[in-house]
């Protein structure tokens, strides 16, 4: 099997001291969902954004679809990752002052050299395919947080991107809205995208996830499938925090 | 009770107001009637007899005050004009380059603000004039070519003669300007969530694209009311010509006022022009507002 | 769930200059001189690289030719040689005790400010008390020989112009804020026109036309001095800035904080008092700052019009024979001497902040 994501050993800390990752050792293979899950805090957003270099890394390696993002990253290094790896967030972060289909050629237009033409019709393409293209020409704020959510999984997809970063990509969202974008990043799954996921979505994890990573206080403590992992977690902290989760 | 406490404190601070502007009034009329200088518009109409080192309209010292006035309102109409657009590209670069990857950079543009917003302007303006301007040497000096020479006779752009008076004005308006308008860039550009940055960069979109594509759109709303203070105070602070010798409008009502003795009458001529001037750049400001608000957000 | 608090937008800001964001302030343990690093900050990419070099080449020619320039070329006589009249004018020798003694004072309580917490309760009082014993100490009476204010001058009188306008322009800042949100129409109406026209006028228009208007408005009888009506005009022209300061700074609060002073039984008088003016002074603070700060460079232009503080000062000097053509030295030592004070009235402003904030956690 292709290794997607080699991390070994990475550190970092912020400038007030804190750790956020400490020695952290972690393999993403192609075709694989990871789930990462843990307390606040431990270090999930940090790791899962190293993985396009959205954060630098003080000391480790670490080796992202074939290149070396590690402590040396050069600008275009980084330039080379992001274009072949997708990533959605917890608030959305559409670009307000476009519409909808602007939100997702722009970087296709921008970065890929696309012609107009052909970005819209992918975009229209895969608006379709995710239930939101009547919106198309729509402003992000005129759409709810679901359909928002969509449309930034929409933005990422349309490079077709090797590897998708979720960071916690329904804790902004209504109870109700959850499901239409889990049901989204489900089908992604089943058609193979390998994907790492920060969620605390357990019955999305159970079914869809190949593998669940427990973090805490900066370090990887317990990695399993999940089904091993929720229903006999080896580790006192992750049946701790599985505990406070199923309150 | 029948007058209530408001209304019988309404009714006192009336009369107290209007008797202090009574005694105010009652004073400058008594002080005006003695030096024999009751308001007057007349003079406007005679010959100002006075020379202008420069002007932007036709004019020679046998033309009329109103007319003197108009043509120095004509050369701070120039200097502002040019100042606002020149200021303005300072200080976006200098408040984009805050954020640039490059960190020797963002250190000197800080730097830039810092240095100039601690030196009062007109200070910086008589150093751009004797220091810079007529320290340099009698013999044209040639940059880039034939297209800018610049001597301590003046400055000549493209074939365009500039003065030093003007030259000296216009580049310490613009850098001292800039600053502010620099920090205003940067309040703005800060107020866009750092949400933004990251959406645009896990895209691949590189930071000066993401910068003009996606960051200053939305700094925009927040720039523009701090961009139209500066501006304000930039038109006020143009004043400062008389410093240089410019003849700017506050320069010519001095000389005006100091001639004719018409205190009163220049500065409520002064007042008037500046009034106006206020409205207009607010006014246009207002327009660009809505017309940049309606393009950026079309919803 | 709790476990979802962070907002990322109150992240450190300056993320936003790193491609690839990391802190901009580098943890302790890890070498600023690591390649790693400087790659990020200065050598990211070629057109990087090429920037950083040329400024770096820059930089270092113009320091040099800076520091030749400080130390060998210049000629500091016109300072040196006239240090008295920097500081004081031509205020005579005798007598000039009296004005450099009030800037000891005043430089003495700044210390004590800053470093010290000598005197905390009495501060505000003391700093009040500076700008009556300087008028005094400078014009005389009361035991002191009378000394008129033509011959005034210097950092003195800078400092005068500065301090005195900006006591009486703070309150009058206040009544003008209160004022235009006043239920009694005229007021609300005069202070309202006061705030537009003045704050359209340049200051130099102001100070000229104060000059020359003031003495127009008095009784015949009044005579005002120049340095009287140097501060009335610039105290006039601050107040306006610094009421829609303070009127930014109230509308900055919460509806709901006057109903809970209303719900408390407090009268209006003592929730303006207590309530309304000190949190929008806080919320204000920082651009009273730069009202203060502007106030003291602004006394520069007093030069214009013939007074002889700091500027002035100079630029009769330079047409002294001795001195001609000593333009650059006499504007760099200026701007030394303005960068000094401007920087210790933003460090007491800043002290004054935090002050203000510790007796907020405190309420
Ligand atoms: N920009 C920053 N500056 C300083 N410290 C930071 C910064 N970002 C994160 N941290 C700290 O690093 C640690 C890890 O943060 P991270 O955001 O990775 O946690 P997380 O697991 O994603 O938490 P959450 O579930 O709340 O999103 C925390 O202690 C956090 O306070
Ligand atoms: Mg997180």
């Amino acid at each position: 099997m292709e290794t997607i994501i080699t991390a070994s050993k990475l550190s970092k800390s912020y400038s007030l001291g804190v750790k956020a990752l400490n020695e952290v050792d972690l393999s993403v293979f192609s075709g694989e969902v990871v789930v990462l899950m843990g307390p606040s805090g431990s270090g999930k957003s940090t790791l899962i954004r190293t993985f396009n270099g959205l954060e630098n890394i003080d000391t480790g390696e670490l080796e992202v679809l074939g290149v070396r993002l590690g402590s040396f990253a050069t600008e275009k290094n980084i330039l080379r990752v992001r274009k072949k790896v997708g990533m959605v967030f917890q608030q959305f972060n559409l670009f307000p002052h476009l519409s909808i289909l602007e939100n997702v050629t722009l970087a296709q237009i921008k970065v890929q050299k696309v012609n107009k033409e052909k970005a819209e019709a992918k975009a229209m393409n895969l608006l379709k395919k995710m239930g939101i293209v009547e919106q198309a020409n729509k402003y992000p704020n005129q759409l709810s947080g679901g359909q928002q959510q969509r449309v930034a999984i929409v933005r990422a997809l349309a490079l077709e991107p090797t590897l998708m970063l979720f960071d916690e990509p329904t804790s902004a969202l209504d109870p109700e809205r959850i499901k239409e974008v889990l049901d989204a990043m489900r089908d992604l799954a089943k058609q193979g995208m390998t994907m790492v996921v920060v969620t605390h979505e357990i019955g999305f994890a159970r079914e869809v996830a190949d593998r669940v990573v427990f973090m805490d206080k900066g370090k990887i403590i317990e990695e399993s499938d999940p089904k091993s992992f929720f229903t006999a977690a080896k580790e006192e902290r992750s049946r701790k925090f599985l505990n406070q989760m199923m309150q | 009770m029948f007058f209530s406490k408001k209304l019988i404190l309404q009714f006192f601070s009336t009369i107290f107001i209007t008797l202090v502007f009574f005694i105010l009034l009652n004073n400058l009329i008594i002080n005006l009637f003695r030096t024999d200088m009751m308001f007057d518009l007349g003079w406007l109409n005679q010959p100002s007899g006075f020379a202008l080192s420069e002007n932007s309209l036709p004019y020679n010292p046998t033309n009329s005050y109103l007319w003197t006035l108009l043509v120095g309102l004509s050369n701070s109409l120039k200097v502002i004009f040019f100042g606002l657009i020149l200021s303005t590209i300072i200080g976006v670069i200098a408040g984009a380059s805050r954020f640039s990857s490059n960190k020797l950079i963002r250190i000197l543009s800080s730097y830039y603000v810092i240095v100039i917003r601690q030196i009062p302007l007109l200070l910086q303006l008589l150093f751009w004039y004797f220091v810079a301007f007529l320290n340099l040497s009698n013999t044209p000096l040639s940059i880039l070519g034939n297209i800018l020479t610049i001597s301590n006779q003046g400055v000549r752009l493209l074939g365009i003669d500039i003065s030093v008076e003007f030259s000296a004005l216009l580049i310490g308006l613009t850098i001292f300007t800039g600053a502010s308008i620099a920090e205003v860039v940067r309040g703005g550009i800060n107020s866009v969530s750092i949400g933004q940055w990251e959406a645009f960069r896990s895209l691949g979109i590189k930071d000066s694209l993401g910068m003009k594509r996606i960051v200053i759109p939305q700094a925009l709303p927040a720039i523009l009311p701090g961009l139209t203070s500066q501006y304000l105070n930039l038109a006020k602070n143009s004043t400062l010509a008389i410093a240089v010798g410019y003849p700017d409008i506050y320069a010519i009502s001095d000389t005006t006022i100091t001639q004719t003795g018409r205190a009163i009458e220049g500065f409520t001529i002064l007042l008037i022009i500046f009034l106006i001037l206020n409205l207009i750049i607010s006014f246009a400001m207002e327009v660009l507002n809505k017309i940049i608000l309606s393009k950026v957000y079309k919803y | 769930m709790n476990l979802l608090k962070k907002n990322n937008s109150q992240k450190d800001i300056n993320l936003k200059h790193l491609t690839t964001s990391s802190t901009n302030s580098l943890p302790q343990k890890i070498n600023p001189f690591n390649i790693r690093i400087l790659t990020r900050d200065f050598f990211s990419n070629p057109l990087d690289t090429t920037l950083t070099v040329a400024l770096i080449f820059i930089s270092i020619l113009g320091s040099v030719n800076i520091l030749e320039w400080l130390i060998y070329k210049a000629n500091w006589n016109i300072v040196t040689k006239n240090i008295n009249l920097f500081i004081v004018g031509s205020y005579p020798k005798e007598y000039s005790w009296r004005p450099i003694s009030w800037l000891l004072i005043i430089l003495i309580i700044s210390i004590t400010t800053l470093y010290t917490n000598l005197f905390k309760s009495r501060r505000y009082l003391i700093w009040i008390i500076i700008i009556p014993l300087g008028i005094y100490l400078h014009s005389g009476g009361l035991g002191l020989k009378p000394l008129p204010t033509d011959i005034w001058g210097g950092l003195s009188l800078t400092l005068i112009l500065t301090l005195s306008s900006g006591a009486i322009a703070f309150p009058l800042g206040i009544l003008l804020a209160l004022g235009k949100q006043s239920e009694i129409t005229l007021v609300r109406f005069v202070c309202k026109i006061y705030i537009e026209v003045i704050r359209s006028l340049p200051l130099i228009a102001v100070l000229f036309f104060g000059q020359l208007l003031i003495p127009l408005f008095l009784p015949m009888e009044v005579e005002i001095n120049r340095v009287s009506r140097a501060v009335l005009a610039f105290a006039i022209f601050a107040a306006s800035y610094i009421a829609e300061d303070i009127r930014g700074g109230l509308q900055a609060i919460p509806k709901t904080q006057c109903e809970a002073a209303e719900a408390l039984g407090l009268s209006k008088r003592q929730i303006f008092f207590q309530i309304l003016l000190p949190q929008s002074i806080r919320t204000a603070l920082p651009s009273l700052t730069n009202q203060a700060i502007g106030l003291l460079q602004n006394t520069s232009l007093m030069a214009i019009l013939g007074l002889v503080e700091l500027l002035g000062i100079s630029r009769s000097l330079l047409a002294n024979p001795e001195f001609i053509g000593l333009y650059l030295e006499t504007y760099v030592w200026l701007a030394f001497i303005y960068w000094i004070i401007c920087s210790i009235m933003s460090l007491l402003a800043k002290k004054l902040e935090n002050e203000l904030r510790i007796n907020q956690a405190k309420e």
